[in-house]
């Protein structure tokens, strides 16, 4: 039995053909690709994650599928917030037959350096569905203030 | 950008692949494993058209205000076709989702699976 990818339509588009080996090209030539944010000790293969400013904190959101509460590590320390722990949820049995293999498996890390001026004591962590959500609040004195101007 | 200006904007919805692993890991049935981080079980829709099995998944809102410092998630909705040989059971199709990885239990038809031959000595 063999699942074979759907390949569309785009096969046989010499266009398509032409934006896939540029975009490939380009890659080659990505020095700088992977410097930011990336702190020494995390590996290679680590989760993706989205930093969102808001007004009263900062979200990060970080996708870990198949990571059990059990086999995550969230820390905050100077203002350096780690995430770590083990990803071995589709590790298969003995004498399994593999067809193929998309997914990565095994420890990682993310470090994310936040801005002074968080409230490292009410740091909130959720996760749900495989994301997990980190809610990093703001000091009260460095959240923006509206001031009231009177018209006179 | 979140989904409903996804929606208003973007008139060909985009999609996201998600990563998978297809295995078999007892006789007869192979497992599709598909990781859909953010995406609950209502979002989640499995189709088969004929030969091709459609898995969608919609993922939750995203937060619609604030400033993205750091944007490396797939921001758009999964979705991934697989076509299916004769030989898997359309009426036996089971899905699991846990921790936001999607498994599909596909199960081969009884006369596809390989059978023992008991070889009789004399």
């Amino acid at each position: 039995m063999n699942l074979i990818r759907w390949k569309g339509n785009s096969l046989l588009d010499p266009v398509r053909e032409m934006e896939r080996l540029q975009d490939e090209i380009n890659r080659l030539f990505d020095f700088d690709r992977g410097e930011s944010g990336i702190g020494l000790f995390d590996r290679a293969e680590s989760p993706a994650i989205d930093v969102v400013e808001r007004e009263d904190n900062y979200l990060v959101m970080c996708d870990l599928p198949g990571v059990g509460l059990s086999d995550l590590d969230v820390s905050a320390a100077n203002n350096v917030l780690t995430i770590k722990g083990e990803k071995k949820g589709s590790r298969s049995t003995k004498g399994a037959k593999v067809y193929r293999t998309e997914t990565w498996e095994g420890t990682f890390q993310r470090t994310v350096s936040l801005p002074s001026g968080i409230d490292s004591a009410r740091i909130q962590a959720e996760l749900s569905n495989g994301t997990l959500a980190v809610t990093v609040p703001k000091r009260e004195e460095d959240r923006p203030k509206r001031i009231a101007v009177k018209v006179m | 950008m979140n989904t409903k200006e996804l929606e208003t904007t973007d008139k060909a919805v985009r999609y996201n692949r998600p990563l998978g692993r297809i295995s078999e890991e007892e006789d007869g049935v192979v497992l599709l494993r598909l990781e859909m981080p953010g995406v609950p079980k209502e979002g989640l829709t499995i189709d088969i058209d004929g030969d091709l099995l459609v898995v969608t998944g919609a993922k939750t809102e995203q937060p619609d205000s604030g400033r993205y410092l750091v944007r490396e998630r797939p921001r758009y909705h999964f979705r991934r076709t697989y076509t299916l040989d004769e030989t898997v059971d359309r009426n036996r199709i089971d899905a699991e989702l846990s921790n936001g990885v999607l498994t599909v239990s596909l199960h081969l038809k009884e006369e596809v699976k390989p059978r023992k031959i008991e070889v009789k000595g004399r």
